[in-house]
C-alpha cells in the first residue's frame, strides 16, 4: 500500500514546521528525508507515526485515512535516535513487547522473538540487557523490535547519528539489506547527505518546514532545482544570474551557453543562478579561447591528499567565489597566479 | 519469514482506543486531584475562614484583638530574632561544612557525610533534650565542671534550632558546591587570583542561589518549629508555642488561626523569593564543563579537617548525650548504667512507638501511591487538570506542619463536615502526613519521572502499548528505586514528625514524638531520652533494610536521605 501525504501544516506556537507538504511514498520503497536540523524532517515522521497531531492535512495508507488512529493502532514500526530500549527488559523482551501488546500467544511469540534476533545476527544476545550491549547492538535490537509485529511500514527517526563512523557504516548496510529482503516501506530522517545518499530510493529535500526537491539520489546530484539542494547534495559553485538579462544566462557581464536538459528544469524565467560542482570547473591559460572563460585570479590553494581545492576569483565578480577541485597529480597553479577557467555547457545547472 | 496479511492499520477499536486513552487518563487526574482538594485546600481554606469567624459573625475581630496585644508583638520579635540566630548559625556553620567536604581532602569524608545527617533521624525536640543535659541546671557542665550557665531562653532555642536546621542547610549547600566548571577556576588561577580572590570572585557568586534557597528554608524552618522552645525555651515564647498554647491551653481556635496565618506568611513569602531566584539561576555547568577536582593543601586540609571535625562533635555530642541519659538509672545523680527506661512503664508503655511506626509505615504506603500518581499526572499526561495539579502538589512546601495541623483540627471536629468521622482518628493523622511531605516526595518523584523522559512512552505507544501497558511494564518498573526512596522519606519525616501532629493526637493516638515533648515536659528525662533513641534506631534499621534491598536489586544513585 502506498503511504500518501496530503497538504499537512504543523505548526509550534509561531514557528511552522511543516508547511502544506505533499508526498506519495510508493509500497516497498525506502525514502530518505533529508535537510539540516530544524527543516521539519523529523515533525514530518512524527507526525506519520502519529505521535503528533497535524494541524491540518491527511495521511492515508491505501484507502484507509491515518488521520484519526492514534499511534498505538497506527502499525508502524519506529526506531528512535538512541536509548529507546526498555532498560529494565532483556533484548528478547523488548523485541517481544509489541507482541506482548498484540496479546501474542506464547509459542508463536518465542519464534517471532528468534526469528528477529536472527535477522539482526544478535541471537546470542537475548538475554543480555541493553546497558550490557553496545550502542550498534542496542540499535539493532531497536530495529528487530520495530519489525517483530510485522509493521505497515518502518520509520527511522536518525538511527545511526548516535553511533560512531564504523558502526554507522555496517548498520547503514544492514539496515538497507533488511529493508530489501523484507520488501517493507521505509522512512528514515537524516541530515547527513552521504547517509541518504548511500541507502535511499527516493530523497526527499526539506527547508523551512517545505520540501525543497523530490527525486533519486542521481538525479538530486546531477540536477539540483534549488541552489539550496544543490548546496546542501555534495559541493557546488552557486553563480547569481546579472539582473536585467532576461532571457539570456550572464555571469559577470560574460554570457554563458547552457545545455538544456532532458527534463527541461532549465526554464530561463524563474533562474536565479547556474550552479556548477567544483569537479567540472577546468583550469585555462589566461587569454584562453572558447566557450565559457571567465578570467580569474587564484585566491587560495589547498592540498588534501586525493584533491587539491582551488579557490578562484572572478575578475569582474571577486567577491563569488569560484572553487576548481583538481584530481591526482595535476599541476596546482600558485596563489596570485592569473589564470581562466572553463564552465563547461552541459555542466552547468539552471536553479531557481 | 513470514509476511501476514495484517499490515494494515488496526481498525477494529480505533475509536474506543482514543477515548479509552482519554477517559483512563482523565479517570487517573481526577483521582489525583480529589483527595488534594479535601485534604489540603480545604484545611488550608478552612484556617483562613476560622481566622475571620468571630463570635459577632464574619469580621476581622480576632486580628484586631491579637495585633493590639503588646503580647503578641513580642513574640513576633522573639520569633524572628531567634530565627535569624538560628538561621546564621546553621547556614554559616553549613557552609563551610560542605564546603569543606567538597573542596577539600579531609579524612573519612562518608563518616563526615553521614553523622551530620543524624539529626533528621530524631524527634524536632532532641537538640533541646540534648542541650539541657549538657547545658541545663543539672547538665554536664554546670554539674560536674561548675560552670553556671543558664540555657533556658534565648540562646538555648536558638542554637537548638541551629543544630535542628543545620542538616537542611548542609544537603542544600552540599548540592550547590558539588557542581563546578574546573575551567573558570584554572582561567582565575592563571589570572593571578589567590584563594580568597577566587574565594569572593568565583566560588561564591556561583553558590549564591544555593546560599539563598537555604537561608529561606532554614529560617522557615526554625520559626514554625515548636518543639525544640516547647522544651527548652523556658519563659521565652515565640509565636509557634503561642499557637499550641492558645490552642491546646485555652481552646482558642480563632486567636490560634490568626496566629497559624501569620506564621503562614513568611513561609510563603521566602517560598515565593527562592523560586524567583531559582528561575533566575541560569547552567552553570554546561556539557562542556570540566569537573573540579581538589589539589591537596596541607594547610588548608588541615584547617578544614578540623573545622569539619569540630562542628560534626557538636552536633553528634547532643546526640551521643541523649543516648548516654537513657542507659543511666538517674541524670545526674546516679550515673550506674541500667535498661530499666527502656522498659517504658509509663503512659502507655510502648504503645506510642508502634503506632507511630504503624502511621509512619501507613504514611508511606499512602504517600507513594499518591506522589506517585499526582507525579505521573503532572508528568505524562496533559489535560486542564495537570497545571493546577502540579501547584497544588508544592503548595505544602509553604504551609508549615503546625499551622496544617491546626487546619485539620478546625475543619475536620466540625460534626457538618462529612469527613468529621476521620477526626480522632489514626487514618486522618497518616493522611495528615502524607499532605504535610507532599511537596518535597512529588518533587523527588517528577524529577526522576523526568529523567526517564519520553522517548520509552513514545517507543511503546508505536509498538502498541495503551498508556496503561506503557505505566506497568516501563514507567513502574524504572521508577520503584524512587519510589522505594519516597517512601523512606514519608517513614523518616513521620517518625520524627511533631509540629504537624501534635493538634491530632489523643490518648488513644498516641505517637513516639508526641511522647518524648510530654515526658520531658514532665521532667521524666531518661526515660524521654530513652523514646528519642528508640525513635533513631527505629529510622536508621528502616534505612539499613531499604538501602539493602537496593543494593541487592543493585538499584544504585538512589537517595535516601534528604
Amino acid at each position: 500500500m502506498d503511504l500518501s501525504i496530503h497538504d499537512l501544516v504543523k505548526r509550534f506556537g509561531k514557528l511552522t514546521a511543516l508547511d502544506h507538504v505533499s508526498l506519495e511514498v510508493a509500497q516497498g520503497s525506502f525514502v530518505c528525508f533529508l535537510g539540516p536540523s530544524g527543516c521539519g524532517k523529523t515533525t514530518l515522521l512524527r507526525v506519520i507515526a502519529g505521535l503528533e497531531e497535524a494541524d491540518g492535512g491527511s495521511i492515508r495508507l491505501g484507502e484507509s485515512d491515518l488521520s484519526s488512529i492514534p499511534a498505538r493502532n497506527r502499525n508502524f514500526g519506529v526506531v528512535f535516535q538512541s536509548y529507546s530500549l526498555f532498560p529494565n527488559m532483556t533484548a528478547a523482551r523488548n523485541v517481544g513487547y509489541g507482541l506482548e501488546c498484540r496479546r501474542w500467544d506464547k509459542p508463536r511469540m518465542q519464534n517471532r522473538i528468534k526469528e528477529m534476533l536472527d535477522l539482526v545476527h544478535l541471537a546470542d544476545q537475548a538475554e543480555k540487557l541493553p546497558s550490557q550491549m553496545s550502542g550498534g547492538q542496542q540499535q539493532r535490537i531497536a530495529l528487530a523490535r520495530a519489525l517483530a509485529p510485522d509493521p505497515s511500514a518502518l520509520l527511522l527517526d536518525e538511527p545511526l547519528s548516535a553511533l560512531d563512523a564504523k558502526v554507522r557504516e555496517e548498520l547503514r548496510i544492514e539496515i538497507r539489506a533488511v529493508q530489501k529482503r523484507l520488501g517493507i516501506t521505509t522512512i528514515m530522517v537524516t541530515h547527513d547527505q552521504e547517509e541518504a545518499l548511500a541507502m535511499a530510493d527516493l530523497i526527499v529535500v526539506m527547508s523551512k518546514g517545505r520540501i525543497e526537491q523530490i527525486g533519486t539520489p542521481q538525479q538530486l546530484y546531477r540536477e539540483p532545482a534549488t541552489a539550496f539542494v544543490a548546496d546542501f547534495i555534495g559541493r557546488m559553485n552557486v553563480l547569481p544570474l546579472d539582473p536585467g538579462a532576461a532571457g539570456s544566462y550572464r555571469f559577470a557581464g560574460t554570457p554563458l551557453a547552457v545545455a538544456t536538459l532532458a527534463n527541461g528544469t532549465a526554464n530561463a524565467a524563474t533562474a536565479a543562478a547556474l550552479g556548477i560542482r567544483p569537479e567540472a570547473v577546468a583550469l585555462r591559460e589566461r587569454g584562453a579561447s572558447g566557450e565559457n572563460i571567465l578570467a580569474v585570479d587564484v585566491r587560495s590553494v589547498s592540498f588534501l591528499g586525493n584533491i587539491t581545492r582551488v579557490e578562484l576569483a572572478p575578475e569582474n565578480r571577486p567577491e563569488t567565489a569560484i572553487v576548481a577541485e583538481l584530481h591526482g597529480t595535476a599541476t596546482v597553479p600558485e596563489t596570485g597566479t592569473r589564470l581562466a577557467v572553463s564552465l563547461p555547457a552541459d555542466a552547468l545547472r539552471v536553479l531557481s | 519469514m513470514s509476511v501476514s496479511a495484517a499490515r494494515e492499520p488496526q481498525r477494529a477499536g480505533k475509536a474506543a482506543g482514543w477515548a479509552s486513552d482519554r477517559s483512563i487518563t482523565m479517570g487517573l487526574s481526577v483521582l489525583a486531584a480529589i483527595p488534594i482538594l479535601l485534604f489540603l485546600l480545604l484545611p488550608l481554606t478552612g484556617i483562613l475562614l476560622r481566622g475571620f469567624e468571630t463570635p459577632s459573625g464574619f469580621g476581622i475581630g480576632n486580628f484586631t484583638e491579637t495585633f493590639g496585644a503588646e503580647r503578641f508583638w513580642r513574640l513576633v520579635l522573639n520569633s524572628i530574632s531567634m530565627s535569624l540566630t538560628a538561621t546564621l548559625a546553621a547556614v554559616g556553620l553549613a557552609y563551610f561544612y560542605a564546603y569543606a567536604l567538597q573542596r577539600a581532602a579531609i579524612p573519612f569524608k562518608p563518616f563526615l557525610r553521614i553523622a551530620v545527617l543524624t539529626p533528621l533521624f530524631a524527634p524536632s525536640l532532641v537538640q533541646a533534650q540534648g542541650l539541657i543535659l549538657l547545658l541545663g541546671r543539672n547538665g554536664v557542665l554546670n554539674r560536674f565542671l561548675g560552670f553556671d550557665i543558664d540555657i533556658y531562653g534565648f540562646w538555648g532555642t536558638a542554637i537548638a534550632n541551629a543544630l535542628y536546621a543545620f542538616p537542611y542547610a548542609y544537603l542544600i549547600l552540599s548540592a550547590a558546591l558539588a557542581v563546578a566548571d574546573a575551567r573558570i577556576y584554572e582561567s582565575a588561577e592563571t589570572l593571578g587570583a589567590g584563594p580568597a580572590r577566587i574565594f569572593r570572585d568565583v566560588t561564591l557568586p556561583a553558590t549564591r542561589f544555593g546560599l539563598a534557597a537555604a537561608i529561606f528554608v532554614v529560617f522557615t524552618l526554625v520559626m514554625t518549629d515548636f518543639g525544640n522552645p516547647m522544651v527548652i525555651g523556658g519563659d521565652f515564647s515565640v509565636l509557634a508555642t503561642e499557637v499550641y498554647n492558645q490552642v491546646i491551653g485555652q481552646a482558642q481556635f480563632g486567636l490560634g488561626a490568626v496566629i497559624g496565618i501569620v506564621l503562614l506568611v513568611p513561609a510563603i513569602l521566602a517560598k515565593l523569593i527562592e523560586k524567583r531566584i531559582s528561575s533566575r539561576q541560569h547552567a552553570l555547568v554546561t556539557a562542556q564543563s570540566k569537573p573540579l577536582e581538589t589539589k591537596p593543601s596541607r594547610g588548608r586540609d588541615l584547617a578544614f579537617s578540623l573545622y569539619a571535625y569540630t562542628v560534626v562533635s557538636l552536633i553528634l555530642s547532643v546526640l551521643v548525650i541523649v543516648v548516654v541519659a537513657s542507659f543511666v538509672r538517674l541524670w545526674p545523680y546516679n550515673m550506674s548504667f541500667t535498661l530499666k527506661h527502656y522498659e517504658f512503664d509509663v503512659q502507655n508503655g510502648t504503645a506510642p512507638l508502634w503506632n507511630s511506626v504503624g502511621v509512619s509505615l501507613a504514611t508511606a504506603i499512602l504517600g507513594v501511591a499518591i506522589t506517585g500518581l499526582t507525579a505521573i499526572v503532572v508528568q505524562k499526561f496533559k489535560n486542564p487538570l495537570t497545571g493546577p495539579l502540579s501547584l497544588l502538589a508544592i503548595l505544602p512546601a509553604a504551609v508549615p506542619g503546625m499551622v496544617l495541623g491546626l487546619g485539620y483540627v478546625l475543619t475536620f471536629n466540625d460534626p457538618a463536615n462529612p469527613l468529621n468521622v476521620l477526626y480522632g482518628s489514626f487514618t486522618l493523622i497518616v493522611i495528615l502526613s502524607v499532605y504535610y511531605n507532599h511537596a518535597h516526595a512529588f518533587l523527588i518523584s517528577s524529577t526522576s519521572l523526568k529523567q526517564i523522559g519520553p522517548v520509552f512512552d513514545e517507543a511503546s505507544t508505536t509498538l502498541g502499548g495503551s498508556t496503561l501497558t506503557t505505566l506497568r511494564k516501563v514507567t513502574l518498573p524504572l521508577l520503584w528505586p524512587t519510589l522505594l526512596g519516597v517512601g523512606v522519606f514519608y517513614f523518616m519525616r513521620t517518625m520524627v514528625s511533631l509540629s504537624a501532629v501534635i493538634f491530632l493526637v489523643t490518648p488513644s493516638t498516641q505517637l513516639a514524638a508526641v511522647s518524648v515533648l510530654q515526658l520531658s515536659d514532665r521532667g521524666a528525662v531518661n526515660q524521654a531520652a530513652a523514646f528519642s533513641v528508640c525513635i533513631m534506631a527505629i529510622v536508621i534499621g528502616c534505612l539499613l533494610i531499604v538501602r539493602t534491598i537496593l543494593w541487592l536489586a543493585g538499584a544504585k544513585n538512589v537517595t535516601l536521605i534528604r
